[in-house]
């Protein structure tokens, strides 16, 4: 659970692996806006980053928004302040891989699927939501 | 400009300010003035300390202090102490010369001593701000009063040089910022030369439908000043015309002027209009931003001013190919001339206005917004265009693509301003009201219409404007927060991504057209002319002023005044201020007999000067010309700011920098 | 003809062969050779941007240090294993990066030459081999085929480090398609995600936003879709989106091939899901 001193150390932590500045996003909802997942990923990018400017880490942590971000960077790009929501949401689910947690079990998928699905996409999920 | 004017070598005499006498004395009598400046200096700063180390530094003979210098006990406190003590120089160490020099230098002067034998030691910005070591800050201070008092021994006592003033204006642009200061100088009883590069004036303001926040109509309330100014006996008006250069000093421009080609005799036409029914020729319709194309001869709307038309030469059919030539046929009084050419006019003029207005940002450079490609996506002037009675559509709303009437409509504000990733970091301040405006008078043309504004903020800094605001809310149209991501195409239809921060979530809209609030841009036209004329811009291509607070319609080039939206976004209401702000300065100017300039200028040591010219080259005020018969470089004083880049450039030293002598450099920078 | 070294990447050994041996056919017919790198390995289907993870890096500095002993270039057909090769050298290079890429390079045993420029085939066929040489090789035209040419998020961002064309509204491949002489249609989702490889757990939502770039694609006319990337082409393709009306989805090589003349068999159909044969030879293509 993440209390108010961690909450602050831990978006230290997020801020040093994104690189980003949370400061910087001044809420204009452009991300949001942009996002191919849409109205699956719960919270969008803009809340999701104001969840982090209040200080809320652990709920952000704790949201399975941060789980559907396929990094596709157009976010980032269109941002009028450059803030890139895709590595913000990167380093949360880093953070939580590496206190050794998975998302995604890879012993889920069917055989039919692994047949059919281009494994890069397997690598790529494997990669970014498993242990 | 007589040719003893140029030649200051000399300084003036017979000032009636020096009842001392001025002479430089082998021994000087300096009297050392330290301002606390509050706890600004005196804080950091050890007073005392200082006053004991300035007290006995070689020429000085009296030290003060005092909280305030810049008061008046302040510089009463300097004049008495000028009688009393009998001093022949002054240093006032206090904050930076651009504050006060001339506060003080005017109390020297009415004590009776030369101006330019009181100097400035910045012992504020240059020290006392800058560290919180008391210390350091106290030895750093002695070392700044040194230096000031070896440069006010070597200084010399100068008069100010003073030019005459042409009471001529010149206005360039006559949107409503040019037009406004161009009737008030006229009103002034002076004559002005009024240039606009468009064949007719008005400039955006002509566009428009109707204006916020009262919904007055944009031509009734332009057209009486456009009326006036056509017409006006003090206002000479060249419409089609652009500044070819400009040299000269302030009082005294040479203004080289462009009369493109108009091949239109404007004696003989009178305005009746046939041969714009005939021309075949088209253009890309700028006035009407696209949504019609234009024809090669044309005016832009029918209360011109003036209501000549004029031909575009590379899309008249006649000029390129020799065929067509319609309008010389069906034109009752033969005015149509194809055998015109550009011709330069020179206009003399004391003081020049700026007032090149704004442009709205190329939104086809925002891809993800689709302009071009996807249907029925405009910008705010092209909406603008379609409200308007005298536009393409005579003021019925519909669709570019099909002539259709939009049941639904989604403005997006916000389109380029405020990211700093497109160049834009600023605020365009016009677009959160003009959105709001639009909504309202579509919804007034289409009764049944929607209207969505996606936002970001909603500013509503003027007088009314947030009761506007309500009114366009308290009418239905829907405000939705969050900056649009894409726009794209569906079947007819074009769909927006948007989102609403406030509830926290994506938004899918569907619209049947698209209004993008896009950002205000510096006209080109004017960032290349500012560029020509050497005065500043900033980096986003707006003019800069003298001071952003207290002096917001002059620029550091001394005659040139600032109006309008070429200085930085602004409304209709603050462009007519400004340009009056703009108008009574210059009329102020206009109000002397004469124009004073500083006198710390650079001269040349004829015997020494051998004419090689890197002066010249050097200059960037165009000061120093070397006289080809003499050989001899020659200094404009009027002209000469008084940088000191001929005096560095200079491989003899004949040139040097009145008062700033490289003896005093030199000595200064030994004695800190 | 010259020799480029060419990183195939997992998926377009293996699931899509075929997409990538009519990819090398129309190459040779094109002008060029692809001599595919030996015992490469996995680049890591996603670029890992943590500011840290120097593991994730290794993967892809070892293929590149190996492509940096065959020469200076070496060419991707896949948009992924692009994106990720091109960014970490990128991160290689940057200026204050010079410890981590030090010591990542001590990671693999294969000696780091020189920084490789990595390219992606169409990058190699728009400026090495040139529209105008390419125009020369079509025996058969694609008559006029409304093409809609999907890039994928991949290919062009990060704009600064893929230097790949305009993100907004990218053109090479159209162009490459109007050389071919196919009609490229006017498409607003031609860099949007297709949801890439959130299909494994969320196929829901890799259909939804596949989805709106087939629509778009339909309302701008297209008859067919060109991908660059064999996931993209899953997503568009064999999810079978759109259950009425579905748009065939192509390699932008398997077209290519085509307009050089390649036969049926090189052209790697059966990998396509549908009927791309018969549409084909409703188009009069085959």
């Amino acid at each position: 659970m993440a209390t108010s001193s961690n909450s602050s150390e831990l978006l230290r932590q997020i801020e040093t692996l994104s690189g980003q500045a949370v400061a910087d996003c001044y809420q204009c909802g452009c991300c949001t806006s942009g996002c191919p997942i849409g109205e699956a990923m719960d919270p969008p990018p803009s809340k999701a980053i104001r969840l982090l400017q209040l200080g809320k880490v652990g709920e952000l942590l704790e949201s399975g928004g941060i789980w559907l971000c396929a990094s596709c960077l157009v976010c980032g790009t269109r941002c009028p302040r450059a803030v890139d929501y895709a590595r913000i949401a990167e380093a949360c689910r880093v953070l939580i891989l590496r206190s050794k947690q998975s998302r995604v079990d890879p012993d889920t998928v069917t055989a039919p699927e692994l047949e059919e699905i281009p494994q890069q996409a397997f690598i790529a999920a494997f990669r970014k939501s498993s242990v | 400009m007589p040719n003893d004017e140029r030649r200051m070598s000399e300084p003036r005499t017979g000032n009636p300010q020096s009842t001392i006498e001025n002479r430089q004395s082998k021994i000087p009598r300096v009297g050392v003035f330290v301002c606390h400046c509050g706890i600004n200096i005196a804080g950091v700063v050890k007073i005392p300390e200082l006053l004991e180390r300035a007290g006995i530094m070689p020429g000085v003979v009296v030290t003060k202090d005092y909280k305030y210098c810049c008061s008046d006990p302040g510089q009463q406190m300097i004049r008495d102490s000028i009688k009393n003590d009998k001093l022949d120089r002054v240093i006032v160490a206090c904050c930076s010369p651009t504050l006060h020099e001339t506060t003080f230098r005017n109390a020297c002067g009415e004590a009776g001593l030369n101006p330019y034998l009181c100097e400035i030691a910045n012992i504020r910005e240059q020290c006392a701000w800058v560290t919180e070591d008391k210390d350091a800050a106290t030895t750093k201070a002695c070392g700044i009063v040194r230096t000031a008092l070896t440069k006010v021994v070597e200084d010399q006592p100068l008069d100010a040089i003073t030019v005459p003033i042409n009471k001529r204006a010149l206005v360039i642009g006559a949107g409503i910022a040019g037009i406004q200061s161009a009737l008030d100088i006229a009103n002034a009883g002076y004559e002005v030369v009024l240039v606009e590069k468009e064949p007719s004036i008005g400039g955006h303001m002509a566009q428009l439908s109707e204006t916020f926040p009262t919904l007055d109509c944009s031509q009734c309330i332009l057209t009486p000043r456009t009326v006036e100014t056509g017409r006006h006996p003090k206002i000479k008006l060249m419409t089609y015309s652009e500044i070819d250069s400009v040299s000269g000093y302030v009082g005294n421009f040479k203004v080289k002027v462009r009369q493109k080609a108009r091949y239109v005799d404007f004696k003989t036409c009178t305005g009746c209009g046939v041969c714009l029914e005939k021309c075949p020729g088209r253009t890309e319709g700028r006035f009407e931003r696209g949504l019609t194309k234009g024809k090669a001869i044309y005016r832009l709307l029918p209360q011109a001013v003036p209501n000549k038309p004029v031909i575009d030469a590379e899309a008249c059919i006649y000029l390129t190919k020799g065929k067509c030539g319609n309008c010389a046929k069906v034109c009752p009084t033969g005015a149509i001339h194809y055998d015109d050419t550009d011709k330069f006019v020179e206009e003399e003029v004391g003081a020049i206005v700026l007032a090149t207005g704004y442009e709205l940002f190329d939104a086809t450079k925002l891809g993800q917004y689709g302009v071009g490609l996807v249907p029925d996506v405009i910008d705010g002037l092209a909406f603008e265009r379609l409200l308007s009675a005298s536009g393409p559509t005579s003021g019925e709303v519909k669709r570019p693509s099909d002539g259709k009437t939009p049941k639904k409509i989604v403005f997006v504000q916000c389109a380029g301003s405020r990211d700093s990733t497109v160049g834009m970091p600023y605020c365009s301040k016009i677009c959160c009201m003009y959105t709001a405006k639009q909504a309202i008078l579509y919804r007034h043309r289409v009764h049944d219409g929607q209207a969505t504004i996606c936002y970001i903020d909603v500013r509503t800094p003027g007088k009314g404007f947030e009761e506007f605001y309500k009114r366009a809310t308290d009418d239905g149209i829907q405000y939705l927060r969050g900056k649009v991501s894409k726009i794209f195409r569906q079947g007819d239809k074009v769909m927006v991504w948007a989102s609403d921060t406030l509830a926290g979530r994506k938004v899918e809209l569907e619209a049947d057209m698209v209004v993008l609030a896009t950002a205000v841009i510096a006209n080109p036209d004017g960032v290349g002319l500012a560029r020509k004329l050497k005065t500043q811009i900033d980096t986003h291509g707006f003019m800069t002023e003298a001071h952003p607070k207290l002096r917001p319609v002059e620029t550091l080039t001394a005659g040139f005044f600032l109006a309008g939206c070429g200085q930085g976004p602004k409304d209709i209401p603050e462009t007519v201020a400004q340009a009056s702000a703009a108008a009574a300065k210059l009329l102020a100017m206009f109000g002397n007999t004469r124009l004073t300039h500083s006198p710390t200028t650079a001269q040349v040591d004829e015997e020494i000067c051998v004419g090689c010219g890197y002066c010249e080259r050097t200059c960037a005020y165009d000061a120093v010309k070397v006289d080809p018969v003499k050989r001899k470089a020659v200094v404009n004083a009027a002209l000469c700011e008084g940088c000191g880049a001929c005096a560095v450039a200079c491989p003899s030293g004949a040139m040097t920098h009145k008062n700033a002598t490289k003896k005093a450099i030199f000595e200064m920078a030994d004695s800190f | 003809m010259t020799k480029y070294s060419y990183y195939p990447g997992c998926t377009l050994y293996t699931k899509a062969r075929s997409l990538d041996l009519c990819a090398r056919k129309a190459a040779e017919r094109v002008g060029f050779e692809l001599v595919e790198m030996p015992s490469w390995n996995c680049c890591g289907a996603i670029y890992n941007a943590t500011s840290d993870d120097l593991a994730a890096q290794v993967g892809p500095v070892r293929n590149l240090a190996k492509a940096s002993q065959m020469g200076d270039k070496l060419v991707t057909l896949c948009a992924a294993c692009h994106n990720v090769l091109k960014r970490v050298q990128n991160r290689l290079d940057q200026p204050g990066n010079e410890v981590e890429s030090e010591r990542l390079k001590t990671f693999v045993d294969e000696k780091f030459e020189h920084p490789v420029k990595v390219l992606h085939y169409l990058e190699v066929l728009k400026n090495d081999i040139g529209w105008d040489a390419i125009k020369a090789k079509v025996i058969k035209p694609l008559a006029k085929l409304k093409v809609a040419s999907y890039y994928g998020c991949l290919m062009v961002r990060p704009k600064e480090v893929l230097e790949f064309d305009d993100p907004e509204n990218p053109q090479v491949m159209d162009d490459l398609m109007r050389v071919l002489g196919a009609e490229p249609t006017r498409f607003d989702f031609k860099a949007e995600c297709c949801g890439g490889y959130l299909v494994v757990n969320r196929r829901d939502v890799a259909k939804s936003a596949s989805q709106k770039i087939l629509d778009n694609a339909k309302a701008w006319g297209a008859e067919a879709i060109v991908t660059t990337c064999p996931l993209c082409q899953y997503n568009l393709d064999k999810l079978r989106v759109m259950t009425d009306g579905a748009l065939p989805v192509f390699y932008f090589t398997q077209l290519l091939g085509i307009a050089v003349g390649l036969t049926q068999d090189e052209l790697g159909l059966e990998h396509n899901a549908g009927d791309p044969v018969g549409f084909l030879k409703a188009k009069c293509l085959l």
